[in-house]
C-alpha cells in the first residue's frame, strides 16, 4: 500500500471527520441534559456555512461574517428550544424527537431560500495555499479545521470537566431525574447547550464551507454521521462520540478512496447496522438487556 | 362498555367505507382520483405504522425502508420477471417482513430510541446501493412499471385501482382492529404503560416489539407497491429519508392512538400536500411539511383522530357505568400449582451497584405453603432481591431456585410463566386499561391465540377473551373490587389500587406471590383487610413472600421471618423468635 494515498485519504477523511465528531457532541450534551435527540444539530453545520459565505459575499470582513453565522447557529438553537422544545417538554420522547426532524426541514428549506439551490463558497482564511502533511497535500484551510476543532474540543471537556456547569450537565446526563430534584434547573441549563452546540456547529460550519463549499443539503449528511458518532458513544459518553465521529470521516474515506466513492455511505451506514445487531444480539443478552438502553 | 365501544368502532367502519366509496363519485376527475390512490397507497403503510409507534412505542425513524423492499420487488418483478402484480406485492411484503424480523430480532431487546436508529441505517443502506447497481437502474431507478392488476386481470381504469388500493387499507385496518381488541392489543397497551409491569405478568416484552415491527414493515411494503404501480416507476430516490419522516408525521397528525388515526393522517398528509404543490412556490411543500410537522405535535400530540373521538365522546355523552358482572356464584380463584411446588430457595446471592453491595452472600428459603415475610431497616436490599428473583436484574452471584428450576438466569416474563406473581412497592398499573383489562392482563400466560389468530379473528380466540374475562372479574371479586371493573384505576383511591395489583397477580394463577410493601400507604382498617386478604390467598394454596415494614402486619401473617440488614442476612426464624432477636433489634432502632 502506497503510504501517502493512504495518508492523502486519511487526513481528507480526519477534516470531515472533525465537523462528525463536534456533531456528534452535541447530540450527546443536547441529549444528556434534555433527554432529546436533536436531530436539527447537522443543520447548524449548515447554517454556519451558509450564514458565513451570505454574509461575506456581502462584503463583511471574514471573520465577521463567521461570527455572525455563528450567532446565527446559536441563536436559532435557542429559538428552536424556546419554541418547539419547551412547550412540549411533558409530552412522549418520540414526539419531542419527531419535532426536531421537523426544525430540521424548516431550517433545511429556509436556507434554500435565503441563499438558493447552488452550493456557495467561503473564502479560506489564510490563503489558497497547500501544506504536505506525512506526504499527504492539504489546503491550508485544514489546519484551520484541525486547529479549530481541537480547540473547541479541549474547551468543551473544560467546560464538562473543570467547571459547576459542566459538572451540572454531567449530573443531568447520569440521572436527569435525580439532577433535578438537586437543584439543578435543567432549563436554563438546556438553553444554554443548545446555544453553545449550535453556534459550536456553525462555526465547524463556516471553517469547514471554504473547503467542502457551503450547501443547503450539507446538514443531513453532517447531522446522520454525527448522530452514528454519538451512537457510538452510546449517547452518554462526549469522549467516545467525538472518537466515533472522527473515526466515521476516515473510515468512509479510505472505503470511498480503495473502493469507490459511491460506497462511502454504504460503509457509514452499513458499519452502523452492524454494529447495532452485534450489540442487541451478540454482546447484550439475556437479563443484561433490559438494564441497557441506547440513551 | 365492550358494547359501546363495539357501537363506536362500527360506526366507524360505516363511515369510513361510505367516504371512501362516494369519494371517487364525487371527485370524478382523473388527477383527484390519482390523489385518492396516493392517499390510500400511503394509508396502507401507515395503519401499521400506528401499530408500531402509538402500540408498541417503537419510534423507526427509516420505516420507508420497507416501502423502497416492496416498490423494489414489486417493479422488478412486474417489469423484469413477468410476474404477476399482485403476487409481486405478496413476496415484497413477505420479504420485507423477513428482513424486519431479522433485525428486529436482535435489537429490540434493547431499550431506547435503537430502532429508530437501525431502521435509518437500514432505509439509508438500501439507498446507497440501490442508487449504484446496473440492474436496478442506478439512480434512475425502473421505468415502465405496469398497472396493478389481480390475479392477471389488469386494471386499466384508475377508478378499479383506486378501490383495490383502498380495500388493502380497508384489510390492513380490520386487521389494525383485531390486533386491538385482543390479548395482544392489550398486551401492547400494557407494555407502552410500564415495561417492568408487563413482564412481571408473563408478557413477553420483546416479542411483542419483534411483532408489530413485523407486521408494520409488511404493510408499509404492501404501500411501496401500491406507491410503484401507481407513479409507474421506481427509484432510489422516491422514499427517502424526507418520505419517512412524512410518514412519522402522517401518522401523528391523524392519531397515535387510534388506527383510524393511519389512515386519516395519510389522507390529511396528501391533500394538504396537493394544496401546496398546486400553489407552485417551489420548496414551499418541504417547509409547510416541516412546520406542519412541529405544529400537530405541539399542538395535537394525540392527533386528528384524538379529536374527532373526543368530540364523539362529548357528543353522546359520559359513558354508562359498566354494567357489574351481575349475579354470580362465591369466587372461584385457585392456585394452579399443587402446594409443593411454590418454594423458593435463595444461596448465595449477591449484587452490587458500583461499590455498594446491595445484596451480599443472601441465602434462604420460603417454603412451598408459607408465608414468608423479608424484612430490614431502609436500603437493607429488600427490593434489590425480589428484582433479582424476579429477574429485572442480573445476579452478580449465587443461585436461586424455584419448584425444582433454577431461575438464577431467567427473563421476567419466562418466571412469571413458571407461576410467580408479583406486586410493587411504587405502584405499577397500567394506567392506559381498565381495571378488568389490567386483571386480564395478568392472565396472559393462560392464553394462547397467537398473532396470526388474533389478526384474523377466530372464533376461538372470542372464547378465549370471555374466559379471560370472566377469571379476571373472578380474581377483582375475590379482592372485592368487582364494581370497579370498568373505571380507569387512577380513578379509584389508593388503597383500592393496592387490591387492583394484587387481583391482577392473582389472575396470574401463581404459586408463589412476591408482594413489595402491599400495606405501605395504606391506613389501619385498610392494612387490617389486607392481612385478611393475604391469609386468604395463602389458603388458596399459593406460597407468600413478603416484603413489608409494618411489623405488626408481618407478626400476624408470617410463619417465618427473614430479617436483611446492610444487604447480609442476619436473621431467620418464627416472627417471636426473630422479634427478640438482639442483632435485629439493634438494626432497628440502631446503635
Amino acid at each position: 500500500m502506497d503510504f501517502a494515498t493512504f495518508s492523502q485519504f486519511a487526513l481528507s477523511g480526519l477534516t470531515t471527520g472533525c465537523i462528525y465528531a463536534l456533531v456528534a457532541l452535541g447530540f450527546v450534551l443536547c441529549m444528556n441534559v434534555s433527554g432529546v435527540i436533536n436531530f436539527a444539530q447537522g443543520e447548524y453545520v449548515m447554517i454556519g456555512g451558509v450564514g458565513a459565505a451570505l454574509l461575506a459575499a456581502y462584503g463583511l470582513p471574514l471573520p465577521v461574517a463567521i461570527a455572525g453565522a455563528v450567532a446565527a447557529g446559536a441563536i436559532l438553537a435557542v429559538a428552536q428550544e424556546r419554541l418547539t422544545l419547551a412547550p412540549v417538554r411533558a409530552a412522549p420522547l418520540f414526539i419531542q424527537v419527531t419535532i426536531t426532524l421537523g426544525v430540521a426541514a424548516i431550517l433545511r428549506m429556509g436556507a434554500v431560500v435565503v441563499g438558493g439551490r447552488d452550493p456557495l463558497t467561503v473564502p479560506p482564511l489564510t490563503g489558497d495555499g497547500v501544506e504536505e502533511i506525512l506526504q499527504a497535500v492539504v489546503p491550508t484551510q485544514t489546519l484551520w479545521v484541525w486547529g479549530m476543532t481541537a480547540l473547541l474540543l479541549a474547551a468543551s471537556f473544560w467546560l464538562l470537566m473543570r467547571t459547576d456547569l459542566g459538572r451540572a450537565i454531567r449530573a443531568c446526563s447520569i440521572n436527569l431525574h435525580a439532577a433535578r430534584l438537586m437543584g439543578i434547573e435543567a432549563e436554563r441549563l438546556t438553553l444554554v447547550v443548545f446555544a453553545l452546540s449550535g453556534g459550536t456547529a456553525a462555526l465547524a460550519g463556516a471553517i469547514v464551507a471554504p473547503i467542502t463549499q457551503a450547501n443547503w443539503l450539507a446538514g443531513l449528511e453532517f447531522g446522520l454521521k454525527g448522530f452514528i458518532g454519538a451512537i457510538f458513544g452510546n449517547f452518554r459518553s462526549p469522549g467516545l462520540a467525538v472518537a466515533g465521529g472522527l473515526a466515521i470521516g476516515v473510515v468512509e474515506s479510505l472505503a470511498a478512496g480503495y473502493v469507490s466513492s459511491a460506497y462511502k455511505d454504504v460503509v457509514a451506514y452499513g458499519a452502523l447496522l452492524i454494529y447495532l445487531l452485534l450489540r442487541g444480539g451478540v454482546f447484550v443478552t439475556g437479563r443484561a438487556a433490559l438494564a441497557q438502553s441506547s440513551h | 362498555m365492550g358494547q359501546v365501544l363495539r357501537g363506536q368502532q362500527g360506526a366507524a367502519m360505516a363511515a369510513f367505507v361510505a367516504i371512501v366509496a362516494a369519494y371517487p363519485l364525487i371527485f370524478s376527475n382523473a388527477y383527484l382520483i390519482g390523489v385518492g390512490i396516493a392517499a390510500g397507497a400511503m394509508a396502507a403503510g401507515t395503519v401499521g405504522f400506528v401499530l408500531l409507534i402509538g402500540y408498541a412505542h417503537q419510534l423507526a425513524l427509516g420505516q420507508a425502508a420497507f416501502c423502497i423492499v416492496g416498490g423494489y420487488v414489486s417493479a422488478l418483478a412486474t417489469t423484469r420477471w413477468g410476474w404477476d402484480p399482485l403476487v409481486a406485492l405478496i413476496a415484497g411484503a413477505l420479504l420485507a417482513m423477513l428482513l424486519a424480523y431479522a433485525i428486529g430480532k436482535p435489537i429490540l431487546k434493547l431499550r431506547g430510541f435503537i430502532l429508530a436508529m437501525a431502521s435509518l441505517a437500514l432505509q439509508l443502506l438500501l439507498i446507497a446501493v440501490l442508487q449504484e447497481q446496473e440492474y436496478t437502474g442506478k439512480a434512475l431507478g425502473i421505468p415502465g412499471v405496469p398497472k396493478f392488476g389481480v390475479f392477471g386481470i389488469r386494471l386499466d381504469s384508475d377508478l378499479a385501482f383506486y378501490y383495490v388500493t383502498w380495500a388493502f387499507v380497508l384489510a390492513a385496518i380490520v386487521v389494525g382492529l383485531n390486533i386491538n381488541a385482543s390479548r395482544v392489543g392489550r398486551a401492547l397497551k400494557a407494555i407502552a404503560s410500564s415495561e417492568m409491569a408487563a413482564s412481571s405478568v408473563g408478557i413477553d416484552v420483546t416479542r411483542h416489539k419483534v411483532q408489530m415491527f413485523v407486521i408494520s414493515a409488511g404493510m408499509a411494503s404492501i404501500s411501496g407497491s401500491l406507491t410503484v404501480h401507481y407513479l409507474r416507476v421506481m427509484g432510489p430516490h422516491i422514499f427517502d429519508f424526507a418520505y419517512s419522516l412524512n410518514i412519522v408525521t402522517a401518522v401523528i397528525a391523524g392519531g397515535l392512538m387510534s388506527i383510524w388515526g393511519g389512515a386519516l393522517g395519510a389522507s390529511i398528509f396528501i391533500a394538504i400536500r396537493e394544496i401546496v404543490r398546486n400553489a407552485g412556490i417551489p420548496y414551499l411543500e418541504s417547509i409547510v411539511m416541516g412546520v406542519l410537522t412541529c405544529f400537530v405535535l405541539i399542538a395535537f400530540p394525540r392527533g386528528f383522530a384524538g379529536l374527532v373521538a373526543g368530540a364523539a365522546r362529548r357528543l353522546a355523552g359520559a359513558p354508562a357505568a359498566s354494567a357489574a358482572a351481575g349475579a354470580s356464584p362465591a369466587p372461584r380463584v385457585e392456585a394452579e400449582a399443587a402446594p409443593a411446588a411454590g418454594a423458593l430457595t435463595l444461596s448465595g446471592v449477591s449484587k452490587s451497584f458500583g461499590n455498594l453491595r446491595a445484596v451480599s452472600d443472601v441465602g434462604f428459603a420460603a417454603p412451598a405453603g408459607a408465608i414468608t415475610a423479608l424484612i430490614g431497616p431502609n436500603g437493607a436490599g429488600k427490593t434489590t432481591l425480589f428484582n433479582l428473583v424476579c429477574g429485572f436484574q442480573p445476579l452478580d452471584g449465587g443461585a436461586v431456585a424455584f419448584a425444582g428450576h433454577d431461575i438464577g438466569t431467567l427473563l421476567p416474563n419466562e418466571i412469571a410463566a413458571l407461576g410467580i406473581g408479583r406486586t410493587f412497592q411504587n405502584l405499577q398499573l397500567f394506567g392506559n386499561l381498565t381495571v378488568l383489562e389490567n386483571v386480564m392482563c395478568g392472565a396472559h400466560r393462560h392464553t394462547a391465540a397467537g398473532i396470526l389468530e388474533v389478526s384474523a379473528r377466530l372464533p376461538s380466540v372470542g372464547r378465549e377473551e370471555a374466559a379471560t374475562r370472566a377469571r379476571a372479574l373472578d380474581c377483582l371479586r375475590f379482592v372485592g373490587l368487582e364494581a370497579a371493573a370498568g373505571r380507569y384505576p387512577s380513578e379509584l383511591p389508593f388503597g383500592h389500587q393496592r387490591l387492583v395489583e394484587i387481583a391482577r397477580a392473582l389472575a396470574l394463577k401463581p404459586a408463589l406471590l412476591l408482594m413489595d410493601e402491599p400495606a405501605s400507604g395504606l391506613n389501619d382498617t385498610e392494612t387490617e383487610r389486607l392481612a385478611d386478604l393475604i391469609l386468604a390467598i395463602n389458603r388458596l394454596g399459593v406460597t407468600i413472600l413478603l416484603i413489608e415494614h409494618d411489623i405488626r402486619l408481618v407478626m400476624g401473617v408470617a410463619d417465618h421471618v427473614v430479617v436483611l440488614h446492610h444487604g447480609e442476612k442476619i436473621a431467620e426464624g418464627p416472627p417471636a423468635e426473630v422479634r427478640r432477636d438482639p442483632q435485629v433489634v439493634s438494626a432497628y432502632l440502631g446503635q
